[in-house]
């Protein structure tokens, strides 16, 4: 028999190194001859869209397009260390710095053009697609190209540094506030156990994460549906099988993840509601987005079938004998 | 020892030339959906590779007066889109169409998944519940034993080092016979099957069981019929609650079957799951 459940999980997660632990990122922006700009940060990207995003954050900053950004990381002989991609932190953690070298790079080229242009102040001066120009007179104007040619031995370079604000908890109580910011999400599922075999099915789900701000919605989106599907996983699929300390299922062949059969099609939330302290908004939202997803599973499971299963993943043996 | 050389078989004759001539030395590749990572663990070691995958002979599917015969080398892709076969033999289509991914079915032959022996060989089910004839052949010529006697052990198939599979053969099934599939895999694709099961049966109007053979994956060494289960459904009247009765007859074959088997507790109450479906999606076939 198919009987079917639907189950809702929430939580709240630190991003971030947390409990005090120096949480640095660093980050440099060079002008180039050509008036592009360069940015080096020691930032890997693992799939998460971390080189697009990054590049967008420098452009806004600069008020250039992003093509007009050469983004160069990964590369460890010439980027600064700019932490893990871990702890869901290189968009709020290196986002920042980035910024900030940014925005120092602009003034300083802001700077170089009040020089160049014989102005007395840089009250009223605009930045925009690489020219620095008078507001009121916008014919008064200086390429960064122009401004680059004078500094083609030794390029205008700056670095800067984001620290996250992080604070240890007590020992004693575990009290504090460990983490900053924090990110909520949800998820609900609609699933269908088949009680002669034990197979659970996940045919809806809909998913919602509070991104602070989405710097770029199709990827927040990536995000969401590759958290949803590595959450089911981990609900229902993924077992390493440890014996004695030795993972048996040491392959795909049955360490098995979902496939895009197993997947439903999940209606995406994007919830914003900006953070201060962030890159124009931006909150980290890499493993949120796959935390709420198993429980989610659970609940609805115990909702199908009305018990309570307290190990994953839910595997069909665990069904049938929770069924008996 | 490394492979020397490889023979891409033209027809038939150079095929079986080509292993009459290299016998232990050599090894059949079809699909190589199986023998490729065999060679890449060296668990097999052939000085030369035969591949039939483009043997014309091997890769047709006929259907003659009173019996079906599916060449060795067919893919899964072809058995599952063949409008020859009629939809009484869901159950080899299901179990082709549910190997793997597209890319496995495309490659993958029936001939490779019978040779290759595995406990959970899903088109294995349906073909023993099909009572199939596997045709032989050598530079000697051709043999036809019943397909369960080729299997020996796991990975094992009674084969001469000079024979190949030429082919499978069973009978054509009539208005009131049909042979229904279930697999249960750990998820939608590229899952090896937990089980396979399936059932050919046929029925009077009455719904009296007049003949069953039930073929069972993953449940041995290899694929394997269940003969007592069988016995126990034969002339009786399928109704619900006598599927249940017969569910519970296979779950306990299972039972002492896989007695001091871990998964023993797990197959013998899932495989009742898969056999009522193979059951019932074979009553269904006949009666639309
Ligand atoms: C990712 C993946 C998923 C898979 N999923 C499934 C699945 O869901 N279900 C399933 O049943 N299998 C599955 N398989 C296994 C495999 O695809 C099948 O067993 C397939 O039928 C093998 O056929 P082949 O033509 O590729 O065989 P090959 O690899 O070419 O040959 C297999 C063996 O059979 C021998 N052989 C081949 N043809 C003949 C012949 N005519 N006469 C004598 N010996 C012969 C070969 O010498 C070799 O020893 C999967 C494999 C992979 C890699």
């Amino acid at each position: 028999m198919k009987k079917r459940g639907k189950g809702v999980g929430i939580i709240f997660y630190g991003t971030g190194y947390g409990n005090g632990f120096p949480d640095i990122s660093k980050a440099e922006a060079e002008l180039q001859d050509d008036g592009k700009v360069a940015i080096y940060v020691g930032a890997t990207e693992v799939g998460q869209g971390a080189k697009t995003v990054m590049t967008q954050i420098a452009a806004e900053a600069l008020g250039l397009k992003v093509e007009d950004i050469i983004f160069i990381n990964e590369d460890t002989m010439v980027t600064p260390d700019s932490g893990t991609a871990a702890a869901s932190r290189q968009s709020y953690n290196t986002g920042n710095a980035i910024k900030k070298a940014a925005e120092a790079l602009k003034a300083l080229i802001v700077d170089k053009a009040v020089d160049k242009m014989k102005l007395n102040t840089n009250i009223g001066l605009k930045v925009e697609n690489g020219n620095v120009f008078v507001k009121t007179f916008p014919s008064r104007k200086i390429s960064f190209k122009e401004i680059a040619e004078d500094y083609k031995e030794n390029p205008l370079k700056v670095e800067e540094e984001f620290i996250a604000q992080t604070t240890e908890m007590d020992e004693e109580t575990g009290q504090g506030a460990p983490y900053w910011p924090y990110t909520f999400s949800a998820c609900g599922v609609e699933i269908e156990v088949d009680t002669e075999t034990g197979i659970v099915e996940v045919i809806d789900g809909v998913l919602a994460q509070d991104v602070g701000k989405a710097l770029n919605p199709k990827l927040v989106e990536g995000q969401m549906e590759g958290g949803f599907a590595m959450g089911m996983g981990y609900g229902i699929f993924e077992n390493l099988n440890l014996k004695k300390g030795k993972m048996k299922n040491n392959s795909f062949t049955n360490y098995i993840i979902p496939t895009a059969l197993d997947m439903p099609d999940i209606k995406n939330v994007i919830v914003e509601d900006p953070e201060s302290t962030a890159p124009y908004g931006a909150k980290g939202i890499g493993e949120p987005v796959m935390i709420p997803v198993a429980p989610a599973i659970l609940n609805a499971i115990h909702d199908a079938i009305g018990v309570r299963i307290t190990e994953t993943p839910v595997t069909p043996d665990k069904i049938l004998k929770a069924l008996k | 020892m490394k492979i020397k050389e490889v023979i891409k078989a033209k027809d038939l004759n150079e095929a079986l030339l080509s292993l009459d001539k290299y016998r232990d030395k050599s090894k059949l590749i079809a699909g190589g959906t199986d023998i490729v990572i065999d060679l890449k663990h060296k668990k097999v070691l052939p000085e030369v590779l035969i591949d039939i995958s483009d043997v014309e002979e091997l890769s047709q599917i006929k259907i003659e007066e009173s019996y079906v015969e599916i060449g060795a080398a067919v893919t899964f892709t072809k058995i599952e889109k063949s409008k020859k076969l009629d939809n009484r033999l869901k159950g080899l289509k299901e179990a082709s169409r549910l190997v793997g991914s597209p890319q496995i079915r495309n490659l993958g032959t029936i001939g490779g998944n019978i040779c290759n022996v595995s406990p959970a060989a899903d088109t294995v089910p349906p073909l023993l519940a099909l009572d199939s004839i596997a045709v032989v052949m050598s530079v000697e010529g051709k043999r036809e034993v019943p397909l369960q006697e080729l299997f020996l052990d796991k990975g094992k198939i009674d084969l001469k080092e000079n024979e190949l599979l030429h082919s499978i053969k069973f009978s054509k099934l009539q208005k009131n016979q049909a042979l229904g599939f279930s697999k249960l895999g750990l998820r939608k694709a590229l899952a090896i099957s937990r089980i396979a099961t399936s059932v050919c049966i046929e029925i009077d109007e009455d719904n009296r069981c007049k003949e069953i053979r039930i073929g069972s994956g993953a449940l041995g060494k290899y694929g394997l019929r269940e003969k007592s289960t069988e016995d126990f459904i034969r002339d009786k009247i399928l109704d619900e609650n006598f599927i249940e009765e017969s569910a519970r007859f296979l779950k306990s074959e299972i039972e002492k079957r896989l007695e001091g088997r871990s998964s023993k507790e797990f197959k013998s109450e899932a495989v009742m799951g898969t056999f009522k479906k193979a059951i019932r999606e074979a009553i269904q076939l006949i009666k639309a």
